[in-house]
């Protein structure tokens, strides 16, 4: 049981990142019909740029009260969005605008996007370094138990990632739902052209989707990178497991990428590990990335739109 | 948040313009950061005097933008462009390209002029050149032309162009001496791109002073060039390139000496080689070179078919002549004891291969001449039908001349390319054009998004490791095979594998299919990484070397390994084959079929095609390529591991077909070359690490502004287009959707 509950936290953890990154790749989709194979490095940047402020802040992050721990989280959140909407505010504008001026093929804006990933992640790699173990402050002390229920080590790390992600995703919700930002956003995506014609003006639609989409992405690269390490290549894999997640909770779809996130999470930590008691697993953890691949194949094969279906332009 | 800012357009475009200069400024330069001081390469990079410069780079394209009418203005006038390109090939020449291969890391223009100021002895004029004369006489000739296009100075024009031909002689006999001096093996390029260059500019010179119109005509200058006679540019390709291999260049080069064909001749008169070698270095070969030459020209200018064909065959049989030359005279002078022979086919100089080259040309300019001897009468007229256009576009003149001048180049280029460029050429270059053509078959043709592609590819690598007995588990020794043989079954068990992934998956529309074959491709990786009952025997790749490929004929014997040239020439076969199946295929029954499903798969449906199987065909075809590519892969390297079969490879691949043009064959072949080629150029000119960012840079550039690729489809041109014809100023709304378009 607590093994359990150890690998269930751990996957809500990682889920709760999935899911916000999802959210970029699905908003995108939403209004655009195009996969943005960049904004793996667009999360990547949010940990990059949490991590100067932070740093700047809390220097090596010894001996902060509990308040002070909140305020520099809530920095840090925020200085991962500021950095993460800045990248996709920028790479939409050189990566994407040219292109749709032009009347491009669909395949030119993967191109684009898949260069300017490639570029993003070697620039950073340039400017700041290429190490792969670079880590937070740990102000927070990271390690630190909260609770033991059954046995489990619930850690308090763990339950900031999860808050901060569950807050996220419900401020984005309402934002979709009930401002008018959300409204040009979901007439833009069920029909760009006459949603022009309602006077909603697509481009500024458009910029601003991948503004919030950015602003998740570095949000859940600030907590990814204080979780774990961050480096420039950090972002391919999360990446790729949450585009996975988008497409498994139907892709375009905004709750369906925040449960595509947290199924994809819970379900490739847990599984691997069955019977959770200790010793050998049936499957064992090296196969993670197979248990999540083959999931979503045999979720798309007998669902072909994901699991809430498509839904695009619609509240939720 | 509604009150909208109306700033002036130029403040957008300046921001713009100093938002690039310092982006370049980060790009450009070998500083990186440390964990000890995160912001040190952002302050070198940036924070530095040197962003001044690349502030004025942002300022004055950022001019070059708003002024644009004015720049066009000037950019139209007959004589800038040849300027401009011929300006760009003599700072490509001069900055880029290798001069003098001996000196290694600095065989760079700078390098050997610096080893040339060190050198006593020399010519005056070679200390000159490569001392201050190579930039002063290039300032002087881009001020001189353009300012004789500018003012229509006419005798500027006359005096710049005769002092551009000069020029690239100088830059010839100073490199030449140079190199004399200095000895050893160079195959560098350097020295003739200079010359062609200035002969560029000497060109942008003569319009100067002859054109009398306002606004250059390039485009129907260079059509008028081609269609004035069909193949006459190919010949005189030949012509130059012939004079060059005949006089200056090195036929025979073993340790540290460059003989040319007159040396050459004398060191082999009398000695054990044949007499037809002899004879051919020694008199035979000029002789034969003049022949092919006037035969090509009176094939050229009677336009008469059956001296076009003789003049073909007088080529072919020159070039025979050529090779066996080259073959005796390596092997003589190796049983002979020549210091530093070793062996057939090698220490040979570039100039029998140029030769080759050049007579390759010859003939291959009076094979076109031939062939567009009698066209028919209607053919002009078709032109205005769709189907008069697409046979248009698969056969103009232009495009076959290219294409021949393009196998000549494939056929005689690589032996005398440096070892280096001989592997890439074969393990990056030859093996990622073939994935790239299986791939164009699924994404151009049918448009699948497929993104794990290598996923077969590595399917067919393991198959072949798994034939020749070089992983853990051991086939049964009657299924041992040589890796030829390897061949049919990779192929068979890559289209089992795409036939049993697509069958399911491929109803699923565009983008869930590429995350498909993605989770696909990923699965295949891990599993050779994770290596379960110790079938793959890990990360660390096949156990023992996969052996190279024997053909043993009891007559014949052809063993497979010696040396890379082998595997290209393996490669080429392999090329010509898929290239005929594949370019038979787009037009067959199957390929009209694909071109229906990709454009609009529901109206395919109500015609009749059985999309599925159409789908799943492609999707078998494409995986059947990429395992073939896998046999050869394994075959040639040896040791290979699951690395080699990256997620990253999947979508380059990808990117690799899009870059070319999708859909269009040789647009996949160039992509897929010029995008793996660029990386190992990349290698002389930028620091290793950064070489990716580049070629991000490349793609995002290239995309931006020309996005159907390098050489785009024109069966899609043309269906698009319809009867209307192709007008580039007419472009599409802005649209939020991109025009749907198959993927």
């Amino acid at each position: 049981m607590s093994e359990f509950l150890n690998f269930l936290m751990l996957g809500l953890t990682r889920g709760s990142m999935y899911a916000l990154i999802a959210l970029g790749y699905t908003l995108v989709y939403g209004v655009l019909q195009l996969i943005n194979f960049a904004h793996s490095e667009v999360f990547m940047a949010g940990a990059f740029g949490s991590f100067l402020v932070v740093h700047l802040v809390v220097g090596e992050g010894e001996g902060l009260g509990g308040f002070e721990q909140l305020l520099v989280t809530l920095l840090g959140l925020v200085a991962g969005a500021i950095s993460g909407a800045v990248v996709a505010f920028v790479l939409e504008r050189v990566a994407y605008r040219p292109l749709r001026r032009r009347g491009a093929p669909k395949l030119a804006f993967l191109i684009s996007a898949i260069g300017a990933s490639f570029f993003l992640s070697q620039l950073f790699g340039k400017l700041f370094n290429r190490l792969g173990n670079n880590q937070f402050p740990d102000y927070l002390h990271k390690g630190e138990v909260l609770w033991t229920p059954f046995g489990a080590r619930i850690k308090l790390l763990q339950v900031v990632i999860i808050i901060s992600a569950v807050l996220l995703m419900i401020f984005l919700d309402r934002l979709v739902s009930g401002t008018k930002l959300g409204r040009g956003i979901r007439a833009t995506a069920e029909d760009a052209p006459t949603a022009a014609l309602m006077g909603v003006d697509i481009d500024r639609t458009i910029s601003r989707t991948f503004i919030i989409g950015g602003a998740l992405a570095g949000a859940a690269g600030f907590l990814f990178g204080y979780a774990f390490v961050f480096s420039n290549t950090m972002g391919f894999i999360p990446g790729i497991k949450a585009f996975a997640a988008a497409v498994l909770g139907g892709i375009g779809n905004i709750r369906g990428a925040m449960i595509g996130g947290l199924l994809l999470g819970v379900a490739e930590n847990l599984i691997p590990t069955a019977p959770w008691v200790g010793g050998d697993a049936w499957i064992g953890q090296e196969w993670t990335d197979v248990v999540a691949f083959v999931l979503l194949i045999l979720i798309l094969v007998f669902r072909p739109t994901g699991i809430l279906g498509e839904r695009l332009g619609r509240a939720a | 948040m509604n009150q909208r800012l109306n700033l002036p357009d130029w403040a957008g475009r300046a921001v713009a313009c100093l938002f690039g200069s310092v982006v370049l400024a980060m790009m450009v330069g070998p500083q990186q950061g440390s964990q000890n001081d995160y912001g040190v390469g952002f302050r070198q990079a940036v924070l530095n005097p040197r962003i001044f410069y690349f502030l004025l780079i942002g300022v004055l394209v950022f001019f070059a933008i708003t002024y644009q009418d004015v720049v066009r203005r000037y950019a139209s006038r007959p004589g800038v462009r040849p300027l401009v390109a011929g300006l760009l090939v003599l700072l490509a020449s001069y900055f880029l390209m290798r001069w003098y291969d001996p000196l290694g890391n600095n065989a760079k223009f700078a390098g050997l002029a610096d080893a040339v100021a060190s050198t006593s002895g020399l010519a005056p004029l070679a200390k000159a050149f490569f001392g201050w004369l190579w930039w002063v006489s290039l300032v002087v000739l881009v001020v001189g032309i353009f300012v004789a296009i500018a003012r229509r100075l006419r005798a500027l024009g006359w005096a710049m162009a005769g002092l551009a031909v000069v020029v690239g002689v100088v830059a010839l006999v100073a490199h030449a001496a140079a190199a004399d001096a200095g000895g050893g093996i160079d195959h560098s390029y350097g020295a003739p791109t200079a010359l062609v260059g200035y002969l560029v500019l000497a060109g942008a010179g003569v319009l100067a002073a002859r054109s009398r119109s306002e606004t250059a005509a390039t485009r129907e200058f260079v059509e008028r060039v081609m269609a004035f006679r069909p193949g006459l540019p190919l010949v005189l390709m030949g012509l130059l390139l012939g004079v060059l291999a005949l006089v200056s260049a090195t036929w025979f080069a073993p340790q540290q000496a460059n003989a040319t064909l007159v040396d050459t001749s004398s060191l082999f008169s009398g000695s054990d080689a044949s007499g037809l070698s002899e004879a051919f270095l020694g008199w035979l070969g000029y002789v034969l070179f003049v022949v092919v030459l006037l035969a090509g020209a009176a094939a050229v200018w009677t336009r008469n078919r059956v001296v076009g064909y003789v003049a073909a065959g007088l080529a072919a049989v020159t070039i025979l002549i050529v090779l066996v030359t080259l073959h005796d005279i390596s092997a003589t002078a190796t049983e002979a004891g020549y210091p530093g022979a070793d062996g057939p086919w090698r220490d040979l100089g570039t100039g029998g291969w140029l030769l080759s080259i050049a007579v390759f040309s010859i003939g291959a300019g009076a094979f076109v001449a031939a062939r567009r001897a009698h066209r028919p009468a209607g053919a002009d007229e078709a032109r205005g039908t769709v189907t008069g256009r697409l046979h248009q576009a698969g056969a103009s003149t232009t495009v076959l001349s290219l294409a021949l001048f393009g196998i000549g180049l494939a056929l005689f280029y690589p032996p005398t390319a440096t070892t280096f460029w001989q592997q890439a050429l074969v393990t990056d270059i030859g093996v990622y054009v073939l994935l790239a053509i299986g791939l164009n078959v699924v994404i151009g043709w049918a448009g699948l998004l497929d993104l794990g592609y290598i996923a077969f590819y590595a399917l067919g690598s393991y198959t072949t490791a798994y034939l020749t007995g070089s992983l853990p588990v051991q086939p049964p020794s009657w299924l041992q095979l040589s890796p030829l043989w390897a061949i049919p079954v990779a192929i068979a068990v890559c289209l089992v594998a795409g036939v049993l992934l697509g069958a399911p998956t491929l109803r699923l529309r565009g983008d869930y299919l590429a995350i498909v074959t993605l989770g696909f491709g990923e699965i295949i990786r891990i599993v050779a990484v994770n290596n379960p009952g110790n079938i793959t025997n890990g990360p660390r790749g096949v156990e023992s070397a996969v052996p190279h490929p024997v053909i043993d004929l009891g007559f014949l014997r052809i063993q497979w390994g010696g040396n890379q040239l082998q595997y290209w020439y393996l490669l080429l076969v392999l090329l010509a084959i898929l290239i005929f199946f594949f370019y038979r295929l787009e037009g067959s029954r199957l390929g009209r079929a694909w071109a229906a499903v990709r454009e609009d798969e529901v109206a395919a449906q109500a015609t009749g095609v059985n999309t599925t199987r159409v789908k799943l065909l492609a999707f078998a075809i494409g995986a059947s390529t990429s395992g073939l590519a896998g046999v050869f892969f394994a075959s040639d390297i040896g040791y290979f591991n699951p690395q080699n079969f990256i997620l990253n490879n999947s979508i380059l691949i990808v990117a690799y077909v899009v870059f070319g043009g999708m859909g269009s064959l040789t647009g996949a072949i160039a992509g897929a070359a010029v995008l793996t080629w660029l990386p190992n150029f990349l290698r002389d000119q930028v620091p290793s690490e950064d070489r990716v960012m580049w070629i991000g840079a490349v793609l995002v550039i290239m995309m931006i502004f020309r996005p159907q690729g390098l050489i785009p489809a024109k069966r899609r041109e043309a269906e698009l287009t319809g009867l209307a014809g192709h007008d580039p100023s007419v472009r599409p709304a802005v649209q939020a959707v991109p025009a749907s378009e198959g993927v």
